[in-house]
């Protein structure tokens, strides 16, 4: 009797790739904002670090959204040129004057 | 004294105070490049982002006296010029402003979880040298619905908190937060398929080859 029930259980703790299915995966998507941002509760991240540890996609996934909020942060804009400011500064003044 | 025999409306800015022209320039001279690097990054182009920090400006100088101080001087202006980008843009034709879903983001297949932005391994700062992901990067938030896009540029690019940007945006920190998501994943896939479809060309060249 023992041995009967023995096999039963391994076999149901054994997981087949991906076994948890995309809607963990969901879950996980939409809290991965706030996970980059550290601002999910303390057991909240335990289970989204966990989920990243054990599905290879959630975690590509997560790098390239990090990538994105890093390259947000990094891109350069132009710069005005002095004689723009000056003169842009002029054309408010006149513009607020005139009215 | 004048010989006007029109009175004076009391709001006529040629009659403003020199104190008020005078903190107007220290406004201008301390925020005007913050302003218009705010409205490139908002505009995309650089005359349009031009006219947004002139509009911003002037509607700050006429405003100036119901500013109270109760919140940062960035902060007001911040709000200024993205009301001033709502109607400038609303003049505009064919920007398309429609709600983001996520489920539009949600991969349907391993493929485009495991989509990656072609960095290439470098540091943002290194990334961004590359012209055509600059390129890339630009279009994908000019791509963007403006209210998304103005969360992401004030939080993402801006560096405001979520509370700031509500602020700024008359929205709560939920709100917020919940429009910066879907704005990141709408960057990522942009990004990303740019990097597949660049995948995708070379393989086909080689094939050729």
């Amino acid at each position: 009797m023992v041995k009967r029930t023995a096999p039963r259980r391994s076999a149901r703790s054994a997981p087949k790739a991906h076994e948890h299915g995309r809607r963990r995966c969901l879950r996980i998507l939409r809290a991965l904002s706030a996970f980059i941002d550290d601002e999910l509760s303390d057991d909240v991240c335990m289970e989204v670090r966990r989920h990243l540890g054990d599905c290879p996609n959630c975690e590509d996934f997560v790098a390239s959204l990090r990538q994105t909020v890093s390259l947000c942060r990094h891109q350069p804009t132009p710069t005005l040129s002095s004689a723009d400011r000056a003169r842009m500064r002029e054309t408010i003044l006149q513009t607020a004057g005139g009215r | 004294m004048s010989p006007l025999s029109t009175p004076h409306k009391p709001n006529d800015r040629s009659l403003l105070p020199a104190r008020t022209s005078k903190s107007f320039d220290s406004l201008y001279r301390d925020h005007v490049d913050l302003m218009y690097r705010f409205a490139n990054r908002l505009c995309g182009e650089t005359e349009a982002a031009k006219d947004l920090v002139q509009e911003t400006f002037l509607n700050a100088y006429r405003g100036f006296k119901k500013f109270r101080g109760d919140a940062q001087v960035s902060t007001w202006l911040y709000t200024i010029a993205s009301r001033a980008c709502l109607r400038m843009r609303r003049r505009r034709k064919g920007e398309p402003d429609r709600e983001l879903s996520l489920d539009e983001f949600i991969p349907t297949s391993d493929g485009e979880f495991r989509l990656q932005i072609p960095v290439d391994g470098l540091s943002p700062e290194e990334a961004l040298q590359n012209k055509e992901l600059r390129q890339a990067l630009d279009d994908a938030i000019n791509k963007l619905p403006k209210k998304y896009r103005m969360v992401l540029v004030l939080r993402d690019m801006e560096g405001l908190s979520a509370k700031e940007v509500g602020t700024v945006m008359g929205l709560n920190e939920r709100a917020v937060k919940s429009r910066l998501h879907r704005a990141r994943l709408f960057v990522r896939r942009e990004l990303s398929a740019r990097g597949m479809t660049e995948t995708a060309g070379a393989q086909d060249r080689l094939s050729l080859e």
